[in-house]
């Protein structure tokens, strides 16, 4: 048999909405039929929205945007796991499958101080740009570089610089871990940074000052739990935390930055 | 009967020797001086490559920057889906590469409609983006002594694509993203995320500002600037089903074009062909798998008519491969159009695989003989995970089906060689102009283009403009900004006061239907006058039946999409209309009352050899065109051929 | 967006050169920095003290004579209760402030929360603070029968004399202090078993070769500091059950 077959679920749906970001939110339960394993769990909301419209009831906000896993836009938490049961899946590419008949799903929004909700399961991470913008670039302007082959970089720096950039910025890690921390998302930035020849000019300077600014938006701190790094769609390991806090304690006690 | 107009378009282009064009025009170009720079201020609309490159490095400059976006942050452009590279003239494999083979590609490709003037910049410039982006800390792949490592891409016979894994884009954007952020910091660029772009304010002839509506308070604002550059992506979306995200659309490009800038070539669309097919009617979006496993992989059908049998039940010799059949040297790496269209042909043709018989396969099984399945899951293990997560099926163990579906368009606002579209200080970049890919564009150039324009072409294009205009100071309380604000918050009432029965949701894929159908891979008169018919018709209905909760006060994404769907149903008439009008077959435009014995595009180079301009006449009238000739001096007009 | 975001200002801790200091005490990184390297070094302390205390089987000559030279080094033993005093503190300290701090990073709490880590049950990681406390809580017991007090009455109202054995062997005797000692064993080697590889990570001591080892080592640490303990209060009262102590 070489096709998938298809079934269909019906569903419980119990859902966040909160209609602003000042307003009280509650979960509100729905029920869904004939929702086809085919599908992918955002599709599911919006057949959910379609017959809410259809019912005169404003649909369920939620942030989505490429549906194909690389954008970072989606993410919700689902029965209490950020992104849902399947490893290394953004919410969109999470497909109904996963799911069981009669089963009830409890869909919440991303919970941080540092994330506040803008509505339903909507959250602001402008945070995350803030951090970046402290610190997460290499000070270089157009026009000025050398010939990319001039800096030779290592295969095996660049795939650890690779493996650490290819964080998508969704913020599963805060929303899973205990303390929503932001540890996993700005030790990736530091640590690809940290990993090229390009970045070292900056490097001290620029693990201070994302970490003063990671602090100052109120994340959480780590406790090693490694939550993050199993809710991860993009696959950041917990090993670039601890070469952040390495980066981080060489940079405070011994740079003169 | 299309009307035209009496002058002809002028592109502006540079004139002599192709390689001098640029540098003979950057030494032409007026400077602004750096303090004047500090008192300009310029409105960057997008912020994916085009977008993000042209903020950065317009702020290095030194100017004012006021950059916009759709998204939640400028990091999630769609740019960020490009999986496969960015091609780049810098012949490290010595492999015979060089600016004029990358410019010769292109124009080939593109098959003879896109300007020579502005493909050989772009071919130029390439070598310093990569030079630029590599400077900027972006992880290109690398050989195992340092140097930057090459691969062979989408029907090009030297291997000039450079890549980050299987996210190019994404690392491309996150470059172009970081540098903004730095820029952020530096005071130079203000962000304003989840804004959505809804008129142009045009004084004397002049684009001097914006209107936008902030998707969370659903506050409207106007911003005024000295200039305004518009990237703000393709219009894939009209199809409904795109490889696009969901926010992709046409409305910042269409009010532009209702305020006087012209839509170029709107019938180039790129079907890509190498998609995972669609499953049922739930169906949001289309996922691309990249290119790149034409490398690997085989395609074929059955060769018997409506064969049922599981692919390993059918025998080798029962096997119809029927791209390396039809195009022996170029085989399983035939250029998008060309793979798309066979595709079609032979599902058309009932030799279609799969539940709804619309699907081919891509083979994998015979590079796993030859290479182990180790090697293979090196190379494309994060795409056979994602298409096992989509299609619950192992690729490993049975073949892929794919199918093509809509992925990029070259059509687009009109820009001359500045970038600057026919309303003096708009600018327009990436895809979302029509300039440098023709009627069809090749694998691993979007990215190129995209950060060609922003971080060489517009830096210098724009301080011309900036420097010889004298342009008085403007504030948002000129009347212009007022009458666009009117007209911006009413149409946006407009379509909650309707109050009808049907989703927007409803009205945007009934359009996709319409547009697939018959605007899709292959087109013909009647179906498209048929079109013309359906989407006025169609257009109508929306306006009577649309039916949109909440208010205008809040975060209301059924009431933004409404408002995106509502601009598709006015700009796919122009779409349809275009492509009505280009009598011949070109790229991504096939006609199919012009095609070869063996049914390949036959162009017609006496009478469509030049741009389609479209002139704004109102909703519903037929558009003026304005033509802009294109003359190939270098690289002669000629068949393309991939046999 | 503002701009220059998380930029301090100069002021006095920068004119005397302490900024480095503060940020250590204060930043996330800093904090869990401190609160690794005195976790290391209270293991350190753990080992000495488990290797003194499991001279309790080998008999009263052998324990009191460890005793007796350990007292005689007065000079040592300050400076030696002074560092343990600062660490115990400096870790405690850091500990209330980043669990106050991570609790205010999420004020409103999931209705629902599971792990995403297959085969995880209950993590030690997840009751750190909890286990930290419970082990505070035995600590200061500990203390109260074997090191405070004064005029020969600890402060839980035994008397002790010279003999350093018989003092052991009198609390470990009541059943309520032996279940309490082999309890506090437990639960501080739950603590270790997060807590010693967790402290190489927050030092950023890791290294994918190393990293398993630091793992299994970790675990085998917590294993035998909680069963040495635990064994000595189990055990030592049933060996020398026949001991009669040294009196004065």
């Amino acid at each position: 048999m070489n096709h998938s077959t298809s079934k269909t679920l019906n569903l419980t749906l119990k859902i966040w909405r909160q209609a602003g970001p000042d307003q009280s939110g509650a979960l509100k339960t729905y029920t869904l039929t004939n929702i086809s394993t085919d599908m992918s769990f955002l599709e599911m909301l919006d057949v959910l929205n379609e017959q809410l419209i259809a019912n005169g009831e404003e649909p369920v906000a939620f942030d989505h945007d490429c549906r194909e896993g690389i954008c970072g836009t989606c993410g919700v938490m689902i029965n209490g796991q950020a992104h849902g049961p399947e490893s290394a899946t953004t919410t969109c590419q999470l497909h109904m499958r996963k799911f069981n008949d009669g089963d009830t799903i409890l869909i919440e929004p991303w919970r941080a101080k540092a994330f506040p909700v803008v509505r339903d399961l909507v959250v602001d991470r402008s945070a995350f740009d803030r951090i970046i913008q402290s610190g997460g670039y290499v000070s270089v302007n157009t026009g000025g570089a050398p010939d990319a082959n001039a800096i030779p970089v290592p295969g095996h720096m660049q795939k650890d610089a690779m493996a650490a950039a290819a964080c998508i910025g969704c913020g599963a890690c805060v929303a899973s871990c205990k303390n929503a921390s932001a540890m996993l998302f700005v030790s990736a930035k530091v640590t690809h940074m940290a990993n090229l020849p390009q970045g070292q000019a900056e490097r001290s300077k620029r693990v201070l000052s994302m970490v003063a600014t990671m602090d100052a938006e109120q994340f959480g701190n780590c406790s090693n739990t490694a939550e993050c790094e199993a809710a991860c769609p993009a696959g950041i390991k917990l090993s670039n935390i601890a070469q952040m806090n390495r980066e981080y304690m060489k940079a405070l006690l011994f740079s003169c930055e | 009967m299309v009307t035209v107009a009496d002058t002809e378009l002028d592109g502006r282009c540079p004139t002599g020797d192709i390689a001098s064009r640029w540098e003979q025009r950057k030494r032409d170009l007026k400077l602004v001086a750096p303090h004047n720079k500090r008192k300009s201020t310029i409105i960057v609309v997008g912020t994916g490559l085009a977008g993000g490159s042209a903020a950065a490095s317009l702020a290095e400059m030194g100017y004012n920057v006021l950059s916009f976006c759709i998204q939640d942050s400028p990091r999630r452009a769609h740019s960020i889906a490009a999986q496969g590279g960015i091609n780049a003239a810098k012949n490290y494999p010595n492999d015979g590469d060089s600016v004029w083979r990358l410019f010769y590609d292109t124009v080939k490709g593109g098959e003879w409609r896109a300007r020579e003037s502005n493909v050989y910049r772009l071919a130029q410039v390439s070598t310093s983006i990569i030079d630029q982006c590599a400077a900027q800390g972006v992880p290109f792949a690398r050989e195992y002594g340092g140097s930057l490592a090459n691969r062979s891409f989408g029907g090009a016979q030297v291997s000039r694509t450079f890549y980050c894994a299987g996210q190019t884009g994404q690392q491309l954007l996150l470059g172009a993203y970081q540098a903004m952020m730095r820029q952020v910091d530096a005071g130079r660029i203000k962000t304003f995320v989840r804004r959505e772009m809804l008129d142009l304010v045009v004084i004397n002839g002049v684009a001097r500002g914006i209107v936008t509506r902030d998707l969370v308070t659903g506050k409207f604002e106007t911003f005024a600037g000295d200039a305004v550059v518009l990237c703000t992506g393709g219009y894939g979306n009209a199809y409904y089903l795109s490889t696009n995200a969901k926010t992709c659309n046409v409305t910042a490009n269409w009010r532009c074009y209702k305020r006087g800038a012209y839509f170029a070539n709107p019938c180039y669309t790129q079907i890509h062909p190498t998609c995972i097919p669609v499953s049922g009617d739930h169906q949001s979006k289309l996922t691309l798998m990249s290119e790149s496993l034409r490398n690997d992989g085989r395609v074929w059908v059955p060769k018997t008519k409506d064969d049922t049998r599981s692919p390993d039940q059918i025998p080798e010799i029962e096997r119809d491969y029927y791209l390396e059949r039809r195009y022996p040297s170029y085989g399983n790496l035939a250029p998008r159009d060309v793979s798309s269209r066979a595709a079609k042909e032979r599902c058309d043709e009932g030799y279609g695989v799969g539940p709804s018989k619309k699907s081919v396969y891509l083979d994998f099984s015979e590079a796993i003989k030859r290479d182990g399945e180790d090697v293979v899951r090196e190379k494309y293990g994060n795409l056979f995970h994602m298409y096992e997560r989509i299609t619950a099926e192992n690729p490993y163990k049975v073949p892929m089906r794919i199918y093509p579906a809509i992925h990029y368009t070259m059509g687009g606002l009109w820009v001359d060689y500045h970038l600057q579209s026919s309303v003096p200080g708009l600018y327009v970049l990436g895809e979302a102009n029509f300039s440098d890919h023709g009627a069809n564009r090749l694998g691993a150039s979007a990215l190129m283009q995209g950060l060609a324009d922003g971080y060489f072409v517009l830096p210098y294009t724009i301080g011309d403009h900036l420097a010889t205009s004298k342009l008085p100071k403007v504030t948002t309380d000129a009347p212009e900004f007022g009458e666009a604000l009117t007209a911006a918050k009413s149409r946006v009432q407009a379509i909650l006061n309707v109050n009808g029965t049907q989703s927007a949701e409803h009205f945007h894929r009934a359009l996709g239907h319409i547009m697939w159908d018959n605007v899709g891979m292959a087109r013909n008169e009647k179906g498209l006058m048929k079109a013309i018919q359906e989407i006025r018709e169609l257009r109508e209905d929306f306006w009577k039946n649309v039916k949109v909760l909440g208010t205008g006060e809040s975060f209301n994404q059924n009431l933004e999409h409404a408002g995106r769907v509502a601009d598709f149903l006015e700009f796919s008439e122009l779409l349809a209309y275009d492509a009505l009008y280009r009598d011949e077959s070109c790229g991504g435009h096939f006609r199919e009352e012009h095609q070869t014995a063996e049914g390949e595009c036959d162009r017609n180079d006496d009478k469509f050899c030049h741009v389609a301009a479209w002139e704004y006449q109102g909703v519903g009238n037929d558009s003026v065109l304005h033509k802009e000739q294109l003359n190939f001096e270098y690289c002669h007009l000629g068949t393309r051929s991939y046999k | 967006m503002e701009t220059g975001s998380a930029r301090p200002k100069a002021g006095l801790i920068d004119w005397i050169g302490l900024r480095w200091f503060f940020l250590l005490l204060s930043s996330s990184i800093g904090q869990k920095f401190v609160m690794g390297v005195t976790g290391l070094l209270l293991c350190g302390f753990l080992v000495a003290h488990l290797a003194g205390n499991l001279l309790l089987f080998a008999g009263a000559k052998w324990f009191n004579d460890y005793a007796h030279k350990l007292h005689e080094q007065w000079e040592f033993l300050i400076i030696a209760e002074t560092g343990l005093f600062i660490l115990f503190l400096a870790h405690i300290y850091l500990a209330f402030s980043t669990s106050f701090g991570n609790a205010k990073a999420r004020e409103e709490q999931y209705a629902v929360k599971q792990t995403k880590i297959s085969g995880r049950v209950i993590g030690a990681n997840t009751w750190m603070f909890a286990s930290g406390a419970v082990v505070l809580g035995f600590v200061l017991l500990h203390l109260a029968d074997l090191r405070l007090g004064a005029d020969g009455i600890n402060l839980r109202g035994f008397k002790y004399t010279d003999d350093a054995f018989g003092n052991t062997l009198m609390v470990l005797k009541n059943p309520i202090s032996r279940a309490v000692y082999v309890i506090g064993s437990i639960v501080l080697g739950i603590h270790l078993s997060h807590g010693f590889a967790s402290a190489f990570q927050s030092l950023g001591l890791n290294h994918p070769k190393y990293m398993p080892l630091i793992k299994i080592v970790g675990k085998v640490f917590a294993v035998v500091i909680a069963v040495g303990f635990a064994s000595i209060a189990l055990f030592a009262p049933e060996i020398w059950r026949g001991y009669v102590p040294v009196s004065h």
